[in-house]
């Protein structure tokens, strides 16, 4: 009785402290947002309000102070390049390592998994060197075709390849089915839980990238919204209504990425212990 | 005849997947020997150089950036020191808030998913658009931290204005953004461990806190090595929340310059590619030794997993 009633005990403490923790770390999103409503001068108080006052002009105001569209489409078209070419540069590299037999395979295979020590911040400078001579520098391919391939995503992609039965690839070996071909129409589609993560790692990288496209971009028609927003708030630092609420628009996208998403998001990176 | 056109087909089945791996191979190797490989390397050269890379071309000078870093760069050995620090307290916090909300949320839970969505959100989300928030928390007159405290009759530190508290306040906002990852690496780590060995050291006794020392923590062994490895490197090059953070100033008397925020500002505000090569060179070296210990544990997975 008096067990049973102290794991009732324990098993509500434990409920609250998670819960406790839960509304710790959504809380930035929620204050983000009730500042982002706030009436400006209102924050400006030593006791904050804790309730949104619904002042939604701010962000009609934020909308208008500069060309959103602008950045969410150079956010959106970067993000997916870099999607498209880390998915196919993976797709064939990872079915090349898992299912073709070639001529100095154990050797590219240990010398992509040494690219796997680079950082890409040790290699900032000489990379601005050649795509400054390539005249690369604030351009659209310039955010995603350097960073177009991913040791992770060859890895994971060879993992799953790996494990479809061999029969497969006999049955259409025999049918006089190519390599490519096997691969376009039976491999991939079947790796479509693999594909999904890279691909979801791989748009949550792009959208929050921030180091690279600072370095190799320099203006607003073609920097992505992580950038700019940045910008913004080193000349706006007065003004927190404003900045909360452009910074609510760039993240919103990312929140509902994540609820429908969430079981992937996770696995992904629990696998991995990496984003991208 | 049926003989040789056998023999045909071996030989070209033979010779042809002998290549035919690297036209697969081919787009992602040329990604990254143009892009990683090649440069890493080639940043080892260039560290040997004194080039501004506005102006004059480049003029060798041998180890004389790494005399110059190790012996008459005070800000370079501050950097170092700030790196550590920041490191060596928002990694084993972020760790272990995440061992323990893994361990509460490792049994059966209602709105479990819903809980643990929660912790992880901030580790996904753009760290800019975060910081701008935690900005305004930290405001030293408005922000919200400090009223809780002044109502608590606290002292209210000057946060980011403070040269004492601008790294505290950005380790208390890597530890929110990073322990999402730790909980979710971990609690991968605590479904992997059989139910059986738990019962079993309960059931001989043990209270919850025996069986976590004696049981579960040993067998997260690998979990912990490898969240360890992860989060070092992210830390010791950290850039981002110090760029934003200090409006890309590195904080009061630079007390928020990290090793990689330094590099940054040689490198693309000075413009001293050389120098700044030679600040690569040597936070490669500091991450070499545990990116080589990751990737035996990368590989390990990759190939047995």
């Amino acid at each position: 009785m008096t067990v049973s009633r102290m794991r009732v005990a324990a098993g509500l403490g434990r409920y609250l402290l998670l819960a406790l923790f839960a509304a710790l770390f959504c809380f930035p999103f929620y204050w983000m947002l009730v500042v982002s409503l706030s009436k400006p001068s209102d924050v400006f108080t030593f006791t904050p309000h804790l309730w949104p006052e619904w002042q939604f002009r701010n962000y009609l105001q934020v909308w208008q102070s500069a060309d959103w569209l602008r950045l969410l489409a150079n956010t959106l078209l970067t993000t997916g390049g870099r999607v498209a070419l880390v998915l196919l540069t993976s797709v064939l590299g990872g079915y090349a390592f898992a299912a073709m037999r070639f001529w100095g395979k154990s050797v590219v295979f240990a010398l992509v998994l040494a690219v796997y020590m680079v950082p890409t911040e040790v290699t900032l400078v000489p990379n601005f060197i050649t795509l400054s001579h390539l005249g690369w520098l604030d351009t659209y391919q310039v955010q995603f075709v350097p960073l177009g391939a991913s040791v992770f995503g060859i890895f994971l992609m060879r993992q799953y390849f790996m494990s479809l039965p061999p029969d497969l690839w006999e049955a259409a070996q025999l049918d006089g089915c190519s390599h490519l071909r096997y691969l376009a129409l039976v491999a991939a589609p079947l790796a479509r839980p693999a594909l999904v993560t890279v691909g979801l790692l791989q748009f949550i990288e792009g959208w929050n990238a921030f180091l690279w496209p600072l370095i190799m971009t320099s203006t607003e028609k073609i920097q992505p919204l992580q950038v700019a927003l940045a910008a913004f708030s080193f000349v706006d630092s007065t003004q927190p209504v404003l900045l909360a609420a452009g910074a609510f628009m760039t993240t919103a996208p990312i929140l509902i990425v994540f609820f429908f998403a969430q079981r992937q998001l996770v696995g992904g990176i629990a696998t991995t212990g990496l984003r991208g | 005849m049926e003989e040789s056109e056998g023999f045909v087909r071996t030989l070209a089945r033979r010779r042809w997947p002998r290549l035919g791996g690297y036209a697969f191979l081919a787009p992602a190797l040329v990604l990254l020997v143009a892009f990683l490989l090649g440069p890493a390397v080639w940043v080892f050269g260039l560290s040997l150089f004194n080039w501004n890379l506005i102006s004059a071309s480049p003029v060798f000078i041998g180890l004389e950036n790494f005399r110059v870093l190790i012996t008459q760069d005070p800000l370079w050995w501050q950097a170092v020191r700030q790196t550590f620090y920041y490191t060596f307290v928002s990694v084993p916090a972020s760790m272990g808030l995440g061992l323990l909300l893994a361990v509460l949320l490792s049994r059966p839970l209602r709105g479990r998913s819903l809980l643990r969505g929660a912790i992880f959100v901030p580790y996904v989300t753009p760290l800019v658009a975060t910081i701008i928030v935690w900005q305004w928390i930290f405001n030293a007159d408005y922000g919200l931290l400090n009223s809780l405290l002044g109502a608590l009759h606290l002292p209210r530190p000057g946060w980011l204005a403070s040269s004492t508290w601008v790294m505290p306040a950005i380790i208390i906002y890597t530890v929110w953004q990073q322990t999402g990852l730790n909980l979710v690496v971990y609690l991968a780590g605590l479904t992997n461990i059989p139910a059986e060995l738990q019962e079993a050291a309960r059931v001989d006794g043990a209270g919850a806190w025996a069986t976590f020392r004696r049981v579960t923590w040993p067998l997260l062994g690998p979990t912990t090595y490898f969240l360890l490895l992860v989060n070092l490197i992210w830390s010791f090059k950290v850039f981002t929340p110090i760029y934003v953070f200090t409006t890309n100033s590195g904080g009061p008397g630079n007390a928020a310059v990290t090793i990689g925020y330094y590099l940054y500002e040689e490198a693309f505000r000075f413009f001293h590619a050389g120098y700044a090569a030679a600040i690569s060179v040597a936070l490669f070296l500091l991450i070499l030794l545990l990116t080589g210990l990751q990737m035996r544990f990368f590989a390990r997975r990759v190939f047995y997993a």
